[in-house]
Parts: structure tokens; C-alpha cells; sequence
């Protein structure tokens, strides 16, 4: 691959991914990407021609244009329907995501040394907990929290108390 | 149930493809419940029942849904000692967990060694009540305890839909019968040795009412007839330093045929 093509192959991926969004230089890189996609199928010599056409002359590179037109359209809709496809799959991941947040919320607050409500239920103790005894009973302390372990189920977990 | 109908089921399952398999093969002329396959079942269930001591070790795998809808397996291993009516042990060792459950007759106490924990609860007075109520009241899953049970199979054979002697397999050595059975919400499969003593060497239990359709599956294998259990066993001593914590209490765990 010679420099021109490289040149013209960038293009063409930056067109293929920001079709329809990038504004600057819109036409030199529609026009460009469109004549490599005409002429993939010739080849690259014929990108390399078309791109030398479309150089010389404005009128040829805006016939190229239209012609690119349609098959961009075409290309639109169907890109439209990945990004639907996709906007409902991070839908989903978001919807995940949400949940898991909010699981790992208490533990957050917790690593942020933010005092929980009484009975805040933890998979693991934050860091720099010590050992506190209160009133023979053995807590951990730490961001203003004391923790008991607890069994939930036959899983070891931490919740936080209020020492009598 | 006709050799035809039977290998395209076998086939269909080494396949993985029972749920598009199955219909066909239920709706044969034969009947959907083999009475072959039920009697191997009761054949195993009234060996099992006539154990007064045993020992055996469990391998479980959990299937589980993580929070970003992929499936995760959490695997347990088990050494469990019955003395009937009312002496249980489960030693969860190796690996990352290293757990202890005693049963004692009267109470039952889970012990954390590494972290030098255990909580203790008042237990009903048999190993079955106990195991029902170590799942229901505390959320604690005994690895293929539904074979633990005494007179398991008046719960196994319950509400049968289906009943299919899938055919042979070698499990951990052993050549057993290979069975499929479905009831409304759940199908279970169960493994069981050839020959005058019918151990079960396998057992996965599926969960059918829900699409992701996971299962908890059990290899069971070191099964042991013992003469005599040393009491002492299943009695849990603190050891110095041993820190009293409790129950959470949990929703019930996911109810399992056999109850």
C-alpha cells in the first residue's frame, strides 16, 4: 500500500464509523469513501483513480457524490438498525448494571467511610477495620460503622450494629 | 417405550436438544412415565433406606445467574456422615471454603475455622426435619439431600410427568443406570450403580419453571457402610477463641423435589 491509499483507507473506516456525525470535511470524505466502496471491487488502482478524478474535478467528484448518495442511504438504514439493536442491548446492560450498583452501593459507602443504617448487610468488611470488643462482644470498626459477622444462609457476612 | 422412540431421546439429549426432542417422545404411544425407570428409583431409594450409618462425598455445581446475565458455577465439596435417626455432619473442605455443619441430634451448629466463627440453632429431631428446616428457616442447601432423606421416595416419585431409563453411563468409575424424571417446575436425572448395591453417583436436579433453566448437579462417590460413628462426631466443641455469631434470617432457599 502506497501512502495514497492508506490516506484513503483511513477515510474510508473514519466515514464508515462516523457516518452521519461528522461534519467537517463531510463531503471530501463521503465523496472519497464513497468512490473507494464503488471501486473495491476493481481494486485498490481504481480507488487510487477515482480519488485522482475526484481531485481533479469538482463536477466529476459531485457526480461521484450522488451517485454515493444512495449507497450511503442505504448504508444509513442499515446502520440505523445496528444502532437500534444495540441502543436495546445496552438497554438491557444498563438495566444490569443499575442492579449491580446498587448491590455494591453499601459497599461503596461503606469503603468511603460513610456511616450506614443499622442492619446494612456486606458481602466484605472495608478496608482498615479493627477489632473493637464491646461489652464482650467482638466488632470491627471502621468509617464510623461497627460490623458483626453474620451467617446468611451458610455465606459469611458483615451487617452493621449499634453495640449494646 | 418403542427402542426407536428411546435412542432419538438419548440422542436428542446427548445433543442438548431435549426441549425440541422431548415433545415427540412424550406424546409415543407408550406411556411418559417407564415404570422401569420408577422402579429403579424405589430400588435405590429402599437400598439407601436400609443404610443405618453411611459416609459419602459430594461434589456439587451450582449453576447461578451473575448480575450481568452471565451463568456462574459455584462448586462445593462435601464429606458427609449420616447416623440415623439423628446425627448429620458436612465437612466443606478444600478449596476456598472451609465450612463445618454439625447435627447433633439437638442442635445444629455451622463453624467458619478460618475465620474461627460459628452460630448454633435449636434442630427438630430427625436428620429429614433437620435438613428441611436448615433450608427453609436458615437457607442452608445440603448437596443431594433429598437422597439423604429416609423414605425419599414417595417425595422423588411424586407428581411424575415423565420417567425415562436414558441408558448407560460410567460415573467416577462406576457403570450406572442413567434415569430422567420430570415433574411440574423441575426435572432430575440420577445416576445409579449397576449391580446388587445401588448407589446413586450422580444426581442434577434442573429448574424448569424459570427460562434460564439451572441446575444443581452432585457427583457422589467413597460411599461407605459404617459399623459404628463415634458420637463425639457430630457434637461441635468451641474451640478457644471461637467467636458465637447468628443466623441472618433469609428467605426460604429454592424448594427441591423430594419435598
Amino acid at each position: 500500500m502506497n501512502k495514497t491509499e492508506y490516506g484513503v483507507a483511513a477515510m474510508v473506516l473514519a466515514a464508515t464509523l462516523s457516518m452521519g456525525g461528522y461534519v467537517p470535511e463531510a463531503h471530501a470524505l463521503r465523496g472519497r469513501g464513497a468512490a473507494f466502496v464503488v471501486g473495491a471491487a476493481a481494486g485498490s488502482a481504481s480507488a487510487d483513480a477515482a480519488n485522482a478524478n475526484a481531485a481533479a474535478s469538482q463536477q466529476q467528484a459531485a457526480a461521484a457524490q450522488q451517485q454515493a448518495a444512495t449507497a450511503q442511504q442505504q448504508a444509513e438504514a442499515e446502520k440505523q438498525k445496528a444502532i437500534a439493536a444495540q441502543q436495546q442491548a445496552e438497554a438491557e446492560k444498563q438495566k444490569a448494571i443499575a442492579a449491580q450498583q446498587q448491590a455494591a452501593q453499601a459497599q461503596q459507602a461503606a469503603a468511603a467511610g460513610q456511616p450506614l443504617p443499622a442492619g446494612t448487610v456486606v458481602d466484605k468488611l472495608p478496608p482498615g477495620c479493627t477489632p473493637t470488643p464491646v461489652g464482650g462482644k467482638n466488632y470491627q470498626y471502621c468509617g464510623g460503622n461497627f460490623y458483626e459477622p453474620v451467617y446468611e444462609g451458610s455465606t459469611l457476612k458483615y451487617v452493621t450494629t449499634t453495640p449494646k | 417405550m418403542k427402542r426407536r422412540t428411546f435412542w432419538s431421546t438419548a440422542a436428542c439429549w446427548a445433543l442438548g436438544l431435549s426441549g425440541l426432542c422431548l415433545g415427540p417422545a412424550v406424546s409415543a404411544q407408550t406411556p411418559a412415565v417407564d415404570p422401569v425407570a420408577v422402579q429403579k428409583l424405589q430400588r435405590m431409594s429402599q437400598f439407601l433406606d436400609s443404610l443405618q450409618r453411611f459416609s459419602v462425598e459430594t461434589q456439587s455445581t451450582l449453576e447461578d445467574l451473575h448480575e450481568s446475565g452471565h451463568r456462574v458455577d459455584v462448586d462445593v465439596t462435601a464429606n458427609v456422615t449420616v447416623a440415623r435417626p439423628n446425627r448429620l455432619r458436612a465437612m466443606r473442605t478444600g478449596g476456598v471454603m472451609d465450612q463445618r455443619l454439625y447435627y447433633d441430634g439437638k442442635t445444629l451448629t455451622l463453624f467458619n475455622p478460618a475465620e474461627k466463627v460459628f452460630a448454633t440453632e435449636a434442630a427438630p429431631p430427625t436428620v429429614e426435619k433437620t435438613i428441611d428446616f436448615a433450608r427453609e428457616t436458615i437457607g442452608i442447601l445440603l448437596p443431594a439431600a433429598d437422597l439423604l432423606y429416609r423414605n425419599a421416595f414417595p417425595l422423588l416419585s411424586q407428581d411424575l410427568k415423565l420417567a425415562v431409563v436414558v441408558g448407560k453411563a460410567v460415573i467416577g468409575g462406576v457403570r450406572c443406570d442413567h434415569l430422567l424424571f420430570s415433574r411440574p417446575g423441575a426435572d432430575f436425572q440420577v445416576w445409579i450403580a449397576e449391580g446388587p448395591k445401588p448407589w446413586p453417583h450422580k444426581y442434577t436436579v434442573t429448574d424448569t419453571s424459570s427460562p434460564a433453566r439451572l441446575s444443581i448437579s452432585t457427583l457422589l462417590s467413597h460411599w461407605k457402610v459404617l459399623p459404628a460413628v463415634d458420637d463425639a462426631l457430630f457434637r461441635f466443641v468451641p474451640p478457644k477463641g471461637a467467636q458465637q455469631i447468628r443466623f441472618l434470617s433469609v428467605e426460604p432457599a429454592r424448594p427441591m423435589p423430594g419435598k
